[in-house]
């Protein structure tokens, strides 16, 4: 079938964006968790 | 005090303000006068491409110059720490809005105004028996930046990079305005001119929902 | 963690099955033939993208009038997630176009009402960056969220009658033209998996941007002790 290679690509460059942009989302929330864990540390260690 | 007694003084004050000093006005008008210019190098403006162009790029170049021509509008009052002045001073936040976008409007309306015999006379278009309508045009589609613009105004001011921000903000809203109004224009310079009053009808329509919209969020754009 | 890696592994293997659905039962459409199956995801994150814009308005009022944190964090939730779907209804559109009508690029009305909603939004969330201070943040995007919000059926108008005075090549044509029943079945698969994605999507934005907020307040008690 002729432009099926096109909408392979559309839906895989769909995929793609929604999954990058979450795998951003889980990447940025692990990094502030270890923020968290710190920033707690620190004020624990204070007291 | 009532709401038109207040807008009243306050507009007083804004008008008194520049027209002391025309910075304003004549940055302004030099401004679009060099972007009609430039403009001209881009396309050979013989009298049928200078219709089909002519439009867009006056009021393309309109915009650029209301949004550089806005900043100061809530800038001022923030440099010199005015605001709270201001807001004690009338009863309804509103008045504040109010004068300042019939300013606004004013001021852009001037500018227009007097670049349009220059535009005339650089792009071989006929305005004269048409003025009048281009003068409606104009007042409708300037009262349709001033009013969004105005507001972005307040809240570029409380950015960083609001010179970029301010643009950058208020471009992208102003997309019927500026559709509308060139269509309005291009009715009125083409060879049967005419007066499209179903865009007219829709610039009006654009102003009279984003008063609306000013006149119900105005007090929260002027927290500090 | 591992929970939301397990629900984002179960969504994201079901969307690609409902791809794989759509591709195979919906039948293939008389005259444009296979191509037309971009249909069904392009039509699909345009229709996600609008109920996200749609949810940031109610945030963006919702904050304004309650001032909740929890409003702002939905709020910008909602504009970023939308803005991806939008990138996905500009990027399948021209895929669409280019074998069809040998162009990337038509102002067709409603690619160019995308893009136009599309500024709206980045201009949004570059506002967003620019303020430091949360309260002032919140306040003045929410603002900003409304008139966008407010300009958008203007928007929509405006491009179509212009439009319709200056017709180009239409992407996709109608939408529901030559919508065989099979074909609906499988656009409704698609826009059921899409509006779960929708919901994954945001509710991660949403507790990261309550992370952030926490983050912030340790931050700012540690400065002070």
């Amino acid at each position: 079938m002729k432009n099926l290679d096109s909408v392979l690509a559309a839906y895989l460059a769909g995929w793609a964006i929604f999954f990058l942009y979450y795998v951003s989302v889980a990447r940025r929330m692990s990094n502030l968790r270890d923020e968290v864990e710190r920033l707690k540390g620190l004020l624990s260690k204070r007291k | 005090m009532g709401l038109l007694s207040n807008t009243a003084v306050l507009l007083g004050k804004e008008l008194r303000t520049e027209f002391r000093s025309r910075e304003l006005l004549t940055t302004t008008v030099v401004f679009i006068l060099v972007v009609v210019v430039l403009f001209s190098f881009t396309f050979d403006p013989t009298s049928s491409e200078s219709r089909r162009f002519g439009p867009g790029l006056l009021w393309l170049s309109f915009l650029f110059a209301a949004s550089l021509m806005l900043q100061p509008c809530f800038l001022r009052e923030q440099n010199n720490d005015t605001l709270s002045a201001l807001r004690l001073s009338v009863s309804d936040p509103f008045a504040i809005f109010l004068a300042k976008l019939v300013a606004n409007t004013v001021f852009l309306l001037l500018t227009e105004v007097l670049m349009l015999p220059i535009f005339a006379v650089l792009y071989n278009v006929h305005i004269l028996p048409v003025l009048a309508q281009l003068v409606l045009v104009f007042l409708l589609g300037s009262l349709g930046v001033a009013i969004p613009g105005t507001a972005f105004s307040a809240i570029s001011a409380q950015a960083r990079m609001r010179e970029l921000m301010l643009p950058l903000l208020l471009l992208p809203l102003l997309t019927p305005v500026l559709i509308a109004s060139t269509e309005s224009t291009a009715g009125l310079l083409d060879a049967n001119p005419e007066l499209r009053w179903a865009w007219l009808g829709f610039l009006a329509g654009f102003d009279v929902v984003f008063l609306t919209a000013l006149w119900l969020f105005g007090e929260y754009l002027l927290e500090e | 963690m591992v929970k939301s890696i397990i629900k984002a592994v179960i969504l994201f293997a079901l969307i690609a099955a409902t791809a794989y659905i759509a591709f195979n039962y919906a039948p293939i459409e008389k005259s444009m033939g296979v191509i037309q199956k971009i249909f069904y995801i392009h039509i699909a994150c345009a229709f996600s993208a609008f109920v996200a814009f749609g949810t940031c308005f109610y945030a963006n009022v919702r904050y304004v009038f309650t001032r909740q944190a929890k409003a702002d964090w939905l709020g910008v939730a909602a504009a970023e997630v939308g803005l991806m779907f939008i990138l996905v209804v500009l990027i399948t559109g021209p895929i669409w176009a280019h074998p069809v009508w040998g162009i990337w690029w038509t102002w067709d009305a409603r690619l160019t009402l995308t893009f136009v909603l599309g500024l709206l939004y980045v201009s949004y969330l570059l506002l967003r960056s620019m303020i430091e201070e949360p309260d002032k943040r919140a306040l003045f995007s929410a603002l900003f969220g409304i008139f966008a919000f407010l300009d958008v059926p203007l928007v929509y108008f405006s491009i179509r009658w212009w439009r319709t005075q200056h017709p180009q090549p239409v992407i996709l044509g109608g939408a529901g033209s030559g919508l065989e029943p099979r074909m609906r079945v499988a656009y409704l698969l698609m826009w059921g998996a899409l509006t779960g994605l929708l919901i994954l999507l945001m509710n991660a934005r949403y507790k990261l941007e309550a992370l952030r907020a926490s983050v912030e307040e340790l931050r700012r008690e540690a400065e002070v002790q």
